[in-house]
């Protein structure tokens, strides 16, 4: 049924003198517990459902939506989003072209192998219980203050239509657990954690993902921290900096930069410009171990897609290549001014979002360094395992990371605790200082912000440990 | 009764005859309209008309709650039944208490102003004004957003409650460019069309972003810093966050070691949560659970007189709803800080050595609990010295802890500026402020 409306709104859209159209029907089934101290508060659903539309009318661009999906409804719509840009078009100085595409005609889908619908309520409910159990009883010196717990199950559909011949269909699944643990002690004061796991796919996850051995180390590491931690080294030291951190340091320092967007300005009164500037492909910004990719076809990736909501086949992305800058993330607006092909990095939140360039799964090349490898030429320096606090500023230069977990390095192994280590430096610098890149890939879970209104939308960021020749340290 | 009540009470019947002991439905329509600026063009117009219904629902002390876009109301039933298939399978809500009996509710005046409504059909005339007053000072280019707002809210429970309200909002945000190295922004909201004020808010981002050329950079230290309404007004979205008891229950807050009546503030700060402000958008005169609303002082002269609660939260902690419900979780309506009586130029007078931050952005915290935070300082900065502003200066990062940005508040301006915009969520009335003592921080390479 909603095809047929969904090709409607298309057929309604190519009445209008528009020179491009685009319809998107988006479907979010969302199912999620919350729980706090293993006690459930609430479950709750949240469906959003309803058809996007955007026409390029004399170079401006509209955009509307409607959860109302009958054709009367769906023909105001598209006649709003007509008028809204036409009469926006005499205030455009550059008319907006969208680059010609490659569009897709196709359809796919991730395949569970545990179907949420297959899973009893009441294991999901039990996980809340057991993970608490398993934390509340992993300490006895402090105490586990508050342990809450977010289960998140979705399931995302879409179909993509637009007057260039697009035809993608998809359904992804997606599981996304989400806790916040406080171990406090009387006289120590308090210690916190943060950790989400998500990827697409269906309940298997929560067994890939070990939740509960992972919980309960980090509860044991938390009060390990609390009660034992000194102050990092104050003089320059080489530093270990984890793969939770990198994973986030290229999300932060190399993707959004890269995003061709922001580098032209769009989104400069919300998350800012780029230091990246539209005639800096080729310059250096790192040394050879700066590669970052992104890459929206990783399997069970959290934002994983094969084809982007402007109907235009995924691939990977290469943005920083031997510390270089190598490419930015386009959609069919950006690729035109740039000259060249969108690399599909088009995505919605939901059917009333309008698709911009966003990123989906960036990591840092891995190298061939084992851990103990990292570790053993290091006489005295630093390992920053995990981090709570963290920013950048808008230009995507100077950034901040607060060390949550983290170790002081003395003659090659990694020793006692160190409470919060602050790294703060500049993109370059990150990228300059690179020794040494570890072997293991890991990936972590996070929900990027960007545009107005603001759109979240799940990705991945990636990264092994890498060391970092020298570098003072601060300390809050 | 108008149509989105029916909807709701027809809702609320069908679920008790279900089987389920309570319900509360809200049944939202909403016309929006938005254009986004950049370059001093607008890069897309957006129009929203969603119908969303929520409810709420309680077997046996288990809570559930959802949110829905259906079709139909066959549609809507099925999941209504759905759940049911499942309610006795999870386990009691330790959160439960009964929903509130039916209440008269006073209605707050003027929340619809029909000049809103009629601008949705022109906002281009709007959009073009905002960047012409923009550039009647010497910039380069802006950046921003403006968007126009009908939203009507109807909610029926079984406890016999049947409310509905209207209101129109107007907000926007400007940035402004200029080389070398200047930018400024700022922003305005209402439920009133009042151009003058976007106007202003125009002119303001202009003007910061002229006076901030050239800029130099500073050490990392020790400052006096006066926050702009932009900059106080996204420490105190986070903060008065924080005094949702839900924040204190789910380990979120730095009230969690403050007692109620505890000091946590400099006496001369009194922040008050204000639902009946009819001036701001987020204005409404009863809450999710049907509650009238009442404004309220969080912090008064510095103490912490009370969380913001619904009615679970009011009895986990032994007390009664502020009418802030959320179902799940209660949250602030409007934050407005009481206003001192020293002009911006006089608390200026009283720096010897600090900045004027006018804008920020990324507040992350290291531990909730602690209030741990750093932010990072974004377009105008100006260094004082002597009680003179001396030059503009480049970014840094104010890195401190809530509480002692709370309890060094020494000046509160006269002056109260209607804030809302990317970074601070909660519509809020807020003057610029003189906080001692901050610690400033900045990359090291």
């Amino acid at each position: 049924m909603y095809e047929d409306i969904a090709l409607y709104a298309l057929k309604v859209a190519e009445e209008f003198n528009v020179s491009y159209a685009e319809v998107r029907y988006h479907r979010i089934d969302g199912f999620g517990i919350v729980s706090r101290n293993g006690l459930i508060i609430a479950s709750g659903y949240e469906v959003s459902d309803g058809i996007g539309i955007r026409v390029l009318v004399d170079g401006a661009l509209g955009f509307s939506s409607t959860n109302t999906l009958d054709r009367e409804s769906i023909r105001k719509a598209v006649e709003d989003a007509y008028r809204l840009a036409k009469a926006h078009s005499r205030l455009m100085k550059k008319p907006i072209k969208f680059a010609p595409a490659k569009v897709g005609r196709a359809s796919y889908s991730v395949i569970e192998q545990k179907s949420f619908d297959s899973i009893d309520i009441e294991q999901k409910i039990a996980l809340h219980r057991e993970l608490w159990n398993s934390a509340s009883k992993s300490i006895v010196d402090a105490k586990v203050e508050v342990f809450t717990l977010s289960y998140n199950e979705s399931i995302e559909e879409k179909l993509i239509l637009n007057t260039d011949g697009a035809y993608v269909k998809s359904r992804i699944p997606r599981l996304s657990v989400f806790y916040n643990v406080v171990v406090s002690h009387p006289q120590k004061g308090s210690i916190q954690r943060f950790e989400q796991f998500g990827g697409s796919g269906g309940f298997e996850q929560i067994k890939q993902w070990n939740l509960e051995d992972i919980i309960v180390n980090e509860t044991k590491t938390l009060e390990k921290i609390l009660l034992t931690a000194v102050e990092p080294p104050k003089e320059e030291i080489p530093v270990i900096v984890g793969s939770e951190i990198v994973a986030l340091i290229v999300h932060e320092s190399c993707g959004h930069p890269s995003e061709a967007d922001r580098i032209l300005g769009r989104e400069a009164a919300q998350a800012g410009k780029s230091f990246i500037k539209p005639n800096m492909i080729g310059e250096r910004i790192g040394n050879q171990y700066a590669t970052v990719i992104d890459d929206p076809t990783i399997p069970n990736s959290y934002g994983f897609y094969l084809y982007d909501d402007e109907g235009v086949a995924a691939r990977s992305r290469y943005l920083y290549r031997e510390g270089v800058i190598n490419e930015f993330l386009h959609n069919r607006w950006t690729a035109q001014i740039f000259n060249v092909d969108s690399n599909a990095a088009a995505r919605a939140m939901y059917y009333g979002s309008e698709p911009i360039v966003r990123m989906a799964n960036t990591y840092l090349k891995p190298g061939d360094y084992s851990f103990d490898e990292l570790l053993e030429d290091i006489r005295l320096g630093v390992y920053i395992k995990s981090y709570m606090e963290w920013n950048i500023d808008d230009e995507r230069w100077s950034q901040r990371y607060v060390g949550l977990e983290a170790h002081l390095i003395e003659n090659g192994e990694a020793t006692k605790f160190v409470r919060n280590p602050v790294l703060e430096l500049t993109t370059r610098a990150f990228y300059s200082l690179i020794d040494a890149v570890g072997k293991d890939l890991r990936f972590y879970a996070g929900t990027c912000g960007k545009g107005e209104p603001m759109q979240g939308v799940p990705v991945w960021f990636g990264g092994p440990d890498v060391r970092l020749s020298k570098i003072r340290l601060g300390v809050i | 009764m108008d149509g989105e009540i029916e909807i709701a009470q027809k809702l609320v019947d069908e679920s008790i005859r279900r089987g389920f002991d309570e319900a509360a439905i809200v049944v939202t329509s909403s016309r929006r309209v938005m254009v986004k600026i950049a370059n001093s063009e607008p890069t897309v117009i957006q129009r929203w008309m969603p119908i969303v219904i929520e409810l709420y629902l309680t077997k046996d002390r288990r809570i559930f709650v959802g949110s829905y876009e259906p079709k139909s109301i066959d549609e809507l039933l099925r999941s209504i039944d759905k759940i049911y298939t499942v309610a006795l399978k999870v386990a009691e809500s330790h959160f439960y208490a009964p929903l509130p009996d039916s209440m008269t509710v006073r209605y707050i005046d003027g929340l619809v102003d029909n000049r809103i409504l009629k601008a949705m059909d022109e906002i281009d005339v709007l959009s073009e004004r905002i960047i012409e007053v923009a550039h009647r000072e010497k910039i380069d280019s802006v950046a921003g957003m403006l968007q126009l707002t009908y939203m009507k809210t109807a909610l029926a429970t079984s406890k016999g409650t049947q409310l509905s309200e209207s209101k129109t909002a107007l907000q926007g945000y400007i940035r402004a460019f200029v080389e070398p190295g200047g930018s400024g922004q700022w922003c305005f909201t209402s439920t009133k069309y009042d151009i003058n004020s976007l106007e202003e808010m125009a002119s303001i981002a202009a003007r910061y972003a002229v006076d901030s050329r050239n800029r130099v950079d500073i050490e990392p230290g020790v400052y006096d810093i006066i926050f702009s309404p932009m900059v106080f007004g996204n420490l105190l979205d986070y903060i008065v966050d924080m005094a949702s008891a839900f924040s204190v229950l789910m380990g979120l807050s730095i009230f969690m070691k403050s007692g109620i009546g505890g000091k946590v503030a400099s006496e001369k700060l009194t922040i008050v949560d204000e639902p009946r402000n009819y001036e701001l958008p987020n204005a409404s005169s009863f809450d999710y659970e049907g509650l009238e609303t009442y404004n309220k002082p969080i912090i008064e002269d510095g103490v912490l007189k009370t969380l913001l609660h619904n009615t679970k939260t009011a009895k986990i902690m032994n007390t009664k709803s502020t009418a802030n419900a959320g179902w799940i979780r209660p949250s602030p309506w409007n934050i407005v800080v009481k206003p001192g009586d020293t002009k911006l130029d006089d608390i200026i007078s009283e720096v010897r050595r600090g900045l004027l931050i006018t804008n920020n952005w990324y507040t992350r915290l290291q531990n909730y609990v602690e209030g741990l935070f750093s932010t990072i300082a974004r377009d105008a900065i100006f260094y004082i010295e002597n009680g003179r502003i001396i030059k503009p200066v480049n970014k840094v990062r104010v890195a401190d802890s809530f509480l002692n940005i709370l309890n060094n508040t020494e000046y509160i301006g006269r002056e109260l500026y209607n804030i809302q915009w990317w970074e601070v969520s909660t519509p809020s009335k807020i003057p610029y402020v003189l906080v001692r003592n901050v610690k400033v921080s900045k990359h090291i390479i």
